[in-house]
């Protein structure tokens, strides 16, 4: 981050003891690159790590704790390490990017899993809790304003667990939030996430050749660029924002224009048929994404970053376009490999 | 930072021992002294200048995957003896170590620290700008390399093996040479931006790509204005009237009856304002839910500047001071018989006066006459609509009976007159809440609205000759 030296002179004013960051899901896209970027940040002392696996980016700051979410004891354990690393600054990021069919294992890990969390944050509290959490929440809905605010109702689609589980996640932050006023609670709802580097189901729908549409419906989409969504997790861990905050890059872009801009043709679907289609597609898992994701190809779903701007002083540096053209250019570059590597196979 | 180490060659070139006579190479003279040396990735300096033949040899792609170019730190450390360094360095190093000729002055420090067992000899020029794009990339994202380097190891692999293959077959110096011909063509072509161009112009042959952030498309719009120019002159032949009262900046709403089953009268009331008024504001107006939820017609009004009708929609845009169009009949305006026309329905819940109350809007009423007769409307819809799922199906003299061909509007006179602003600035925030003046507020407005129909219509002689 080009800002980090202005902040270190900042932070150069007052001495000041060096941050403890612990975060969970230390090995997924998010936390492995925070741990990266907080490697090389000044402010902060040590790096907690806990995930089922070591993530690559760990330095010498980063002191790894092998630990499993969906395991019943978890929190007096996760509790022991906060304690004895004098953690200050907690990041709970332990969410899935993609669905899965796995929804048992996933619902304890993300409700369940976040119950654990916080109740080892309030045997051993700690002073700031930012969690990661998604715009798809709100859901895709007809009677969705163009610009959702954080004050809208998160509805998610019905019958999705991968969205409820994620609502539940949100519901017991706001509560711990409520009654641990000592607990800076900070969380982000980023809109689906694209660049360069990151791998999720929106990635792989627009990896494909043909992408599925509905006909005759072109929402308005909104991304988050890979380094929008790590800069404001940053930010959230730097400066002291309570509250919830929607996280998106700049602007918005007809569905239609973003697969065009990634290289990709439209398949357009009657919405009549595709929505049973999706559903024995996802049954026979063979797709990507459940069936009621189709109503984010439908309606739109677009959140309203002013607030961050204002209060946590976040700006997005890339637009939604920029975010899928980068997505797009390192997509067709490693096309461009695997073409030539096949081409003389 | 890339860019000087590629800068420096040209001045290797031309003074290699160490008397540069430019500026730039002056500044780097002292800085290369001063810095102890770094282990770049080894460069002989037997090596060959950077030449444009490619060296024949087979395994040559093995070498150029092989580097690992990610400005990791945690990648880069054992190549270095020092403190790591920043990452920008890194990058620098990954970008322009490869293509680094052996320069006089350093390339003896080099040859002596260099231990990497690289193999620089088959740097080539073509590798620099698929490099360069990498490493921006890199730089994009500081560590976030492992997502790709999966992909990147799987090609690698693969360009392994097919390195090694014609090795393995030995059929003959002759035909690995043929092999090495075709490869490096196929090397060129990617090599070259011509592809990147290529497939870039492609993606974006539609131009369609930037829209506003309620999706108006002006590419597209321009595209469709012949269609919309030719119906406002030719087919509608509209006459505008006091359009001077719509302030020429500045927030405001135009509060329009809603007629006409196909709702034309947004469009044109835009086609107005561009034409007429002096600024040309551009118009955004407000569409019915269902509109905006019908398949096609929803995705090709949005993009023409329909929004659709809700309080937060319009409030966010008159917020950014533009000029909002609204029908405050929504429905139930566009969906009346034929025997009803110009007989204004309940304006909503006054919600549009609690906006403009709240955002202190001026309401200029707007009374558009002619647009009833596009699509008289004769009988109710009620089973049908409600199988299809939409509020009515316009059942007019023409349609459904003469097909596709039954929804060519009737070219019926138009003629749109504006009234007089309302300004909204004399009550308090409070008053929004104020049903009681809110409702008295809709009526006068409403009233307005009727007077100005009533009286365009008694000057009407004829329907479609005005």
């Amino acid at each position: 981050m080009t800002d980090g030296r202005n902040d270190t002179m900042r932070v150069a004013r007052g001495p000041r003891a060096k941050r403890t960051v612990a975060l969970t899901g230390a090995d997924a896209f998010l936390g492995r690159n925070l741990i990266g970027l907080l490697e090389d940040d000044d402010r902060v002392g040590r790096i907690v790590a806990f995930d089922v696996k070591n993530p690559p980016s760990a330095g010498r700051k980063t002191r790894f704790y092998k630990v499993d979410l969906t395991q019943p004891s978890v929190d007096a354990r996760i509790a022991e390490v906060l304690a004895a690393e004098d953690v200050d600054t907690f990041l709970h990021l332990a969410f899935l990017s993609s669905p899965t069919h796995a929804s048992a294992w996933a619902h304890e890990l993300e409700s369940v899993g976040t119950m654990h969390v916080l109740n080892a944050c309030r045997e051993r509290p700690v002073r700031k809790f930012v969690m990661w959490s998604q715009t798809i929440l709100y859901g895709a809905a007809p009677s969705n304003p163009n610009f959702l605010s954080e004050s809208h109702p998160l509805k998610g689609q019905s019958e999705s667990r991968f969205l409820n589980d994620k609502i539940e996640a949100e519901q017991v932050v706001a509560r711990f939030a409520r009654q641990m006023p000592g607990t800076v609670v900070t969380v982000l709802r980023v809109a689906p996430i694209l660049g360069p580097t990151v791998d999720n189901y929106l990635t792989h729908y627009l990896g494909r050749r043909l992408v599925p549409t509905l006909m005759g419906f072109d929402p308005l989409m909104q991304f988050t660029h890979e380094v929008d969504a790590l800069a404001a997790f940053k930010l959230a861990v730097m400066r002291d924002a309570p509250g919830v905050f929607n996280i998106a890059s700049e602007g918005v872009l007809p569905l239609a224009t973003v697969i065009k801009l990634a290289g990709r043709m439209t398949l357009p679907i009657a919405h009549p048929l595709a929505y049973p289609l999706a559903r024995a597609l996802w049954a026979a898992q063979l797709s990507e994404a459940p069936w009621m994701f189709l109503d984010y190809l439908r309606w739109v779903c677009v959140a309203d970053t002013e607030l961050a701007q204002r209060e946590l002083k976040w700006r997005p540096a890339f637009t939604t376009r920029e975010a899928v053209l980068d997505h797009g250019g390192a997509q067709s570059l490693r096309d461009a490999h695997l073409m030539r590597a096949s081409s003389h196979l | 930072m890339a860019r000087r180490v590629l800068g420096d060659d040209p001045f290797a070139d031309g003074a290699p021992d160490g008397a540069p006579t430019d500026d730039k190479a002056k500044a780097d003279a002292p800085k290369k002294r001063s810095v102890p040396p770094k282990p770049r990735k080894s460069v002989p300096p037997t090596a060959p200048r950077k030449s444009k033949a490619p060296p024949p040899t087979a395994d040559e792609p093995v070498a150029r995957v092989a580097p690992p170019p990610a400005p990791l730190p945690v990648i880069e450390a054992p190549t270095s003896s020092e403190a790591p360094s920043p990452v920008d360095e890194a990058v620098e190093e990954s970008v322009g170590a490869a293509d680094l000729p052996p320069e006089a002055p350093a390339s003896d420090e080099r040859a002596v620290l260099t231990d990497a067992p690289r193999a620089a000899d088959r740097e080539e020029s073509l590798e620099d700008t698929i490099r360069a794009l990498e490493a921006r990339l890199d730089k994009l994202l500081e560590g976030s390399r492992e997502q790709a380097q999966p992909i990147l190891d799987r090609v690698s692999d693969k360009l392994r093996a097919v390195a090694s293959a014609p090795a393995a077959r030995g059929d003959g110096a002759a035909e690995a040479r043929d092999e090495g011909a075709q490869y490096d063509v196929a090397k060129d072509l990617f090599g070259s931006q011509y592809y990147l161009r290529q497939w870039g112009r492609v993606a974006m042959r539609d131009r369609s790509e930037e829209v506003d952030e309620f999706g108006f498309d002006p590419s597209y719009e321009a595209r469709w204005r012949p269609l919309f120019d030719f119906l406002y002159e030719r087919w509608w032949r509209v006459d505008v009237e006091g359009i001077e009262n719509v302030p020429a900046e500045g927030r405001v709403a135009l509060v329009a009856n809603h007629s006409g089953a196909v709702p034309y009268d947004g469009i044109m009331l835009a086609a107005a304002m561009r034409r007429e008024h002096p600024t040309a504001r551009p118009l955004r107006w407000l569409a019915e839910d269902f509109v905006s939820h019908l398949p096609f017609m929803g995705a090709y009004l949005t993009r023409l500047g329909a929004v659709r009708a809700c309080q937060e929609n319009a409030e966010r845009l008159l917020r950014k001071e533009s000029c909002v169009a609204m029908f405050p009949e929504g429905v139930k305006g566009i969906s009346k018989l034929f025997g009803d026309r110009y007989k204004l329905q309940r304006f909503g819940r006054g919600g549009h006066i609690k906006l403009a109350i709240r955002t202190r809007t001026p309401l200029v009423p707007v009374a558009i006459v002619g647009a009833e007769e596009t699509h008289p409307l004769i009988a109710p819809s009620g089973v049908v609509a409600r199988m299809l799922g939409v509020p009515f199906v316009p059942i007019t003299p023409t349609f459904p009976l003469l097909g596709a061909a039954g929804l060519v509007p009737l070219p019926s006179k138009w003629r749109i007159v504006f009234g007089e602003a309302m300004p909204m600035n004399a009550y308090g925030p409070d008053a929004a809440d104020d049903e009681v003046l809110v409702g008295r507020l809709n009526e006068k407005l409403r009233g307005t609205i009727q007077d100005m129909l009533d009286r365009a219509l008694r000057q009407r002689r004829s329907v479609f000759t005005g």
